[in-house]
This record gives structure tokens, sequence and C-alpha cells, in this order.
């Protein structure tokens, strides 16, 4: 697993995907890494979802397959349909059509093995940490000792231990998001749905947050975490999927994806500077720096990033 | 299974009595405002009224549950606004163990509500005590019932929390002064007397004074009213809350 994938339908897959699909992106002629083909345990699997609000095509076959263990960041722009997939997968949406199952089974059925941390703050001012922990746990099945044990542990992991027994609405941003991560998080779930965990978050709760979900991602968790600042999925180690209207138009590695990209070249020459891809040819670089009329001041070459990799992506599809 | 989903609706009651009893202020408003209102009224009633006393304990006490409306609806709407109910749809418990858990604390509420008004009045506003505290506690029971349903449904179908309390409020005085909460139908002119039946309040009226004279037979054709109506309050809440929201323009 882990290779670059061209977001595709997965052989045999009822209803398929779009024959368009998969023309988006620049990086093309991928070798098949999807997960479903190495035979390793396929924790989600997302088929051709649609979905439609009026007159807005949220989801426009939408494909996505999770391994056990695996952590996929879900990047694109607002409004690429990243949360209206979640949600469904979370089974608080009905798809117009496609499948999803979770471990095999419908998301209804497979409720308990989801944890889902929304965008948005969803947290009871007037109750205290504890007893957010105590309800979401509670509601998914754990009871007493368990209960305790897994409240502990994420009180210690994600910083919590000060404010269990403050309530939430007197709580900074920072602990709200942590006290957020937390309630998706208690009862362990074999699939954990980030929606922009550490948006607006301080340092330390960013890097709380990631530490508990690589620890949960080591222990064989699987974890969809969308994000606008992708160096986290670097920090995570995640495959990539790249969402754009409604649909996955590219998924991989972040370094398999980066290998496909041109790095940049700047020069500068006093006050003026020059940028060239780092694909076009050596002798082009000569012939800028011979025809120079001004001194070379410096030369910088950079290795291209996922912020690179989203962007031609982006307007690739856009063409 | 059964265990697991009685278990969730246990912490689910627990944690709403916790964040009613850390928000009691409206409730003890509808408890004590309309115990003021019997005792202000008692005079009046007993010289305008055969059988005053039963009208100034009933009376209040039917205007003021509709006004619990907004209670019942504010705990539901706060789940919305606070988009606290898409992540227990999410958990693992059964949505009937959702609904139970959320609805046993605020129906209690109502129960007490009632119950407080009806001991006060025995206790201070002289209305005899009950032959039969069966009827009673049916009456008390179907109409906290038909107030939690229609409170519900309202909640899942306002825009924000001016529209319940503008709902609420409105709805208590229409449907507490139509249905003769507040001057006897009686004593309506008479297009009102007519039009005094389309008020849920009327049939709740009916129902409560018949329980407390311990008139059986006269509360049957309310209790089925009551009853009628807050199933199908209760049908329309109940398919609201199980699918969410979603991107409705609501809220």
């Amino acid at each position: 697993m882990n290779e670059l994938v061209e977001a595709a339908a997965p052989p045999g897959a009822n209803g398929g995907v779009p024959s368009d699909q998969g023309t988006h992106a620049t990086l093309t002629a991928m070798d098949y890494g999807d997960p479903r083909e190495s035979g390793d345990d396929i924790v989600l699997a997302a088929v051709d979802l649609r979905k439609r609000y009026g007159d807005v095509q949220a989801l426009d076959g939408f494909c996505l397959t999770v391994a056990a263990g695996e952590v996929v960041g879900l990047v694109g722009h607002n409004g690429a349909g990243k949360t209206t997939f979640l949600e469904m997968v979370a089974s608080l949406i009905r798809p117009d059509s496609g499948r999803i199952t979770i471990d095999g089974a419908d998301p209804m059925q497979s409720r308990g093995l989801v944890g889902i941390c929304p965008q948005h703050i969803a947290l009871y001012p007037s109750a205290t940490v504890r007893e957010h922990l105590q309800l979401f746990g509670g509601v998914n099945g754990l009871r007493r000792r368990a209960l305790r044990r897994e409240i502990d542990e994420l009180a210690v992991g994600l910083r919590l231990t000060e404010i269990m027994a403050r309530r939430v609405g007197v709580l900074s941003g920072g602990q709200q998001r942590r006290t957020q991560a937390a309630v998706a998080l208690i009862h362990r779930p074999r699939l954990m749905l980030l929606d922009e965990p550490t948006a607006g978050a301080d340092p330390e709760t960013r890097q709380a947050v990631l530490d508990v979900v690589k620890g949960r991602a080591a222990e064989g968790g699987s974890v969809i975490y969308t994000t606008h600042y992708l160096p986290e999925l670097t920090e995570l180690q995640a495959t990539i999927a790249v969402a754009r209207r409604g649909r996955v138009i590219a998924r991989g590695t972040g370094a398999k994806l980066l290998e496909q990209l041109p790095g940049q070249v700047r020069v500068r020459f006093g006050n003026d500077e020059v940028r060239m891809s780092a694909m076009d040819t050596t002798g082009a670089l000569v012939t800028l720096l011979s025809s120079a009329t001004a001194a070379v001041t410096e030369i910088e070459i950079r290795k291209p990033s996922l912020d690179d990799l989203y962007r031609s992506l982006a307007v690739s599809d856009d063409r | 299974m059964i265990g697991d989903a009685l278990y969730a609706t246990a912490v689910q009651i627990r944690h709403n009595v916790l964040l009613r009893l850390r928000d009691p202020a409206q409730i003890i408003s509808y408890i004590f405002l309309p115990m003021a209102l019997m005792l202000v009224f008692e005079p009046l009633y007993q010289r305008a009224l055969d059988g005053g006393t039963l009208q100034t304990v009933t009376g209040p006490l039917i205007l003021f549950s509709v006004f619990a409306l907004g209670v019942v609806g504010n705990s539901v709407l706060t789940e919305r606004e606070w988009r606290t109910w898409d992540r227990l749809r999410a958990s693992r418990a059964p949505r009937t163990s959702l609904l139970i858990g959320k609805a046993v604390p605020v129906f209690t509420v109502l129960l007490v509500q009632q119950t407080a008004l009806l001991v006060f009045g025995c206790a201070v506003i002289g209305l005899p005590v009950p032959r039969d505290l069966l009827h009673v506690a049916l009456a008390v029971l179907l109409w906290g019932f038909a107030v939690l349903a229609a409170g519900t449904a309202l909640a899942t179908v306002v825009r924000s929390r001016g529209d319940l309390m503008l709902a609420t409020d409105l709805g208590a005085i229409l449907i507490g002064s139509l249905g003769g909460a507040l001057v006897p139908v009686d004593l309506m002119p008479g297009w009102l007397q007519h039009a005094a039946p389309a008020s849920p309040g009327y049939w709740g009226l009916a129902l409560m004074q018949n329980a407390v004279q311990g008139d059986l037979r006269g509360m049957l054709v309310p209790a089925l009213v009551v009853a009628g109506i807050g199933l199908a309050l209760a049908g329309l809440a109940t398919y609201r809350l199980s699918r969410g929201w979603g991107r409705s323009d609501l809220l």
C-alpha cells in the first residue's frame, strides 16, 4: 500500500466512476498501490458516492478506501465535499447513491466503530470535560473501569488533566479543541474521522492532537484527517487523498505524489529575480545566467512541498 | 444488546438531568408565576363562578404548562445550536435510547410542574383533594406527554431561539385563553365558544377538571383527543430528530 494511486473505481465496483474521473490531475499514469489491491485489511470502502443539496452537487462520484492503521489526509478546498463525506461515513447523512462499508457493514450498523470530531466545536458549554467523556464513552458502551481507564489516558495524552472538572463554556479555544478530539476518541474507535481537528489551535494543542492520533494509528486505528495545514500530514505520515468538486482526484503517499512535481529554481540579480521550474533543461538555466546583465547574487533551489502539490492538482482541475 | 441500550439511555438521562439542574430558572418561574396568579385570581373566580376554585387552579396550570413548551423546546434547540445532537447520533447508542434519554428528564420537569401546582391548589387555594388520585395522575401524564411532544416537534421546525420564544409565548396565550384557561368558555362570546374546541388547551383543561372531580366518563373524550394530539406531534418530532437536520435552512 501507500503507493501513488490515481483516483478510480475499485475493480468490479458497482457503478464504477464517471469516465472523466482521473483526467483532472497533472499526475497521471500512476502505479496502483490501492490498499484493496495489496490484500490489506480494509476498514472503509466508499464507492461512487453522490449527494446533492439543492443546486449544489456536494459529492459527485467520491471514492476512497482506507486500510487498517492507515492515516489518510483528505485535503481540498472548502466545498470540495470533505465534510459531507465524513458525515456520510458517520451515518449522519445518507448518500443519494453509492455505497459505503465499514468493516464490510453498512455505516448505520457500524456506528460504534467510528469516532467523529466535527469541524465546529460541538460540546455542551455547561458540562465539564469529564462529564463529556463520561457521556460519550457511556453512549458508546464503555462502562466503569474501562471508561475510567480511557478517560485517564486521554486526559494525559491531550493534556486535559488540569481542566477535567471545568465547564467547557469557560475553556480556551485550544482546550475546547482538545476536549472535542477527546470526545471523538474516547471509545477507541476503529475509524477516526477528524475534520480539521486543529483549526485555529495553538501549537501545544496541535502537537497533543497529532501525538494522540499517531498513537492510535500505531495501534491499528484508521484515520481520515482533513486539514488545510499540510505539514500536519507529513508528521502523521499520512497517505493523501485530494478532493475536488465532490470527488477524489489524486491519491497516494506524499513522497510519491511529490516525485511527480518539479521543484523551483530562483535566481536573483540585484533587485530582480527570475523563477523557473526545476524540470526545465539545464540549458535554459545556463542561457539565463549567460545572458544576465547584472551580477547573480543568489540562487535557490526549492523542493516541491505538499502545498505545491495541492495547488498543482487544484489548478489542473480548473482547466 | 438490550442491556447496552438501557445503559446508553441511563447515561443520557443522567446527562440531561445535569443540564436541566444547571439551568433551572425557566421552570422555576413557570412554577411560581402560576402560583402567584392563582392567589390573585382566587377571589375573582370565587365570586364570578360556581366551582371557582377548580377554575382558579386548573386554568393557570394549563396556561403555564403550555408556556413550558419553551422548556422542552429549549432542551432540544440547544442540542441543535451546540451541534451535539449529531455527535450523539453518530454514537453506537440506538436512536430510541437517545430520544428516551432526552425526553425523560424534560417529561419529569413537566410532571413536577403540574403536580406542584395541584398540590399548591389543594394546600393554599382550597381545592378539595381529588377523590381518585389515579385519575389525576392519568390526566397529568397525558397532558404532560402532549406538551412534551408539542415542544419537541416545535424545536425541530423553528429557525431560531427567537422563533421558539414567539411560538411558545403566542401559543400559550392563544391556546390557553381560547381553551378557557383564563376565562371559562361559558363566559366567552358565542363565536369564541364555538372555536374553543379547536384549541388543545380546551381539551387539556377539560381533562384536568374532570380528573380532579373524579369524572372518569367525562375524561374519556378529552383524554383521547389529548393523546391523539400527543401521538401525532411525537411522530413528527421523532422523525425529525432521528434524521437530524443535515444542512437544512433550519439554524
